[in-house]
């Protein structure tokens, strides 16, 4: 497979060969990757439970998805990197991996639901958000959301076992 | 109940030996654990986000925490909880291991912390004077990811 012999130039390169070796580099790449997680899920969550009136169920969902998403897009573009480091230094075993492969399906998943709220529910807002009720479609996308992070996390520590 | 005791009794049980031979029983549990982490870790990035004035500005510290702090309580029993369960099946290897004592040192430390200086500061009404703020969301934040950091480097150390 082309893809795979591809993967095993990227972790015989000298930049994935340095991170994979270093006794340093890697365990703080792979710790920051677990941290973001704050930055990242932490905040969007928030967001989500607000459309389950879970949380601020006082306060306009308008006020929290402007308070709390931005915040969250230094934290998933943290994620981004540092999960990309991770998967250079030992590509061809990740590659291989299933609960990687399921990992990235559903955050395929998480950017689709993601768009499905901006698309659908997004134009509308200032409307529903007024009446107070939020729109069952919005609903459930935010217990989507909340659902598929859970597992993202859930696949991205079994698939470490793994390795 | 001593070291030695929790290890023998570690070592007989026969629920421990399912947590410990199940393939995925571990990382089923650390997969919680970092759960918990996301909530704790996360609604302490927004209250101090919020302390400093870098975030989150449109809505009052106290107003946050009457939301947010039940989801942090929730996540450090989820986390604890998870953690024992982790602890238990392997004692004698957690107990030698300098990361993972590190750990409960520094996590003693910001429970102390959030429960006394931290709660108290975000449920006031009046927002702490901005030194005052840099500070507490020093040692605060430091505190955390200090037993995040720790936690992860418990692996690194055997």
């Amino acid at each position: 497979m082309p893809f795979l012999s591809w993967c095993h130039w990227l972790q015989n390169t000298p930049f994935a060969t340095g991170i994979r070796q270093s006794d340093l580099l890697f365990p703080l790449i792979e710790g920051s990757h677990i941290m973001a997680l704050a930055l990242s899920v932490g905040l969007i969550l928030v967001f989500d439970l607000r459309l389950l009136r879970l949380a601020f169920a006082a306060e306009p969902v308008s006020r929290i998805m402007e308070q709390f998403v931005p915040l969250s897009l230094p934290g998933f573009a943290a994620m981004f990197i540092t999960g990309l480091l991770l998967f250079i230094a030992q590509a061809e075993k990740v590659y291989q991996n299933t609960f990687f492969r399921f990992k990235l399906a559903l955050l395929v998943l998480a950017g689709l639901n993601a768009l499905f709220y901006q698309v659908k529910f997004y134009p509308k807002m200032a409307e529903w958000d007024k009446s107070g009720v939020v729109p069952r479609g919005a609903r459930i996308s935010g217990a989507l959301s909340l659902i598929i992070w859970a597992c993202v996390i859930a696949l991205g520590r079994t698939m470490a076992y793994e390795l | 109940m001593s070291l030695q005791q929790i290890w023998e009794w570690s070592y007989s049980s026969k629920t421990v030996d399912i947590l410990r031979n199940a393939k995925y029983a571990i990382p089923l549990i650390q997969s919680f654990h970092l759960f918990g982490l996301t909530l704790v870790l996360g609604t302490t990035v927004i209250f101090n986000l919020r302390l400093l004035g870098l975030g989150v500005r449109k809505i009052s510290v106290p107003v946050i925490s009457s939301q947010l702090w039940r989801l942090a309580v929730g996540g450090l029993l989820v986390s604890i909880t998870t953690g024992i369960l982790v602890f238990i099946p392997d004692p004698a290897r957690y107990a030698a291991n300098t990361a993972f004592r590190t750990k409960l040192v520094i996590l003693l430390a910001a429970i102390l912390f959030h429960f006394t200086v931290f709660r108290k500061v975000v449920r006031a009404e009046t927002p702490p004077a901005p030194r005052r703020a840099v500070m507490i969301a020093a040692v605060s934040l430091t505190l955390w990811f200090c037993v995040g950091w720790a936690g992860r480097a418990i692996a690194f150390l055997g």
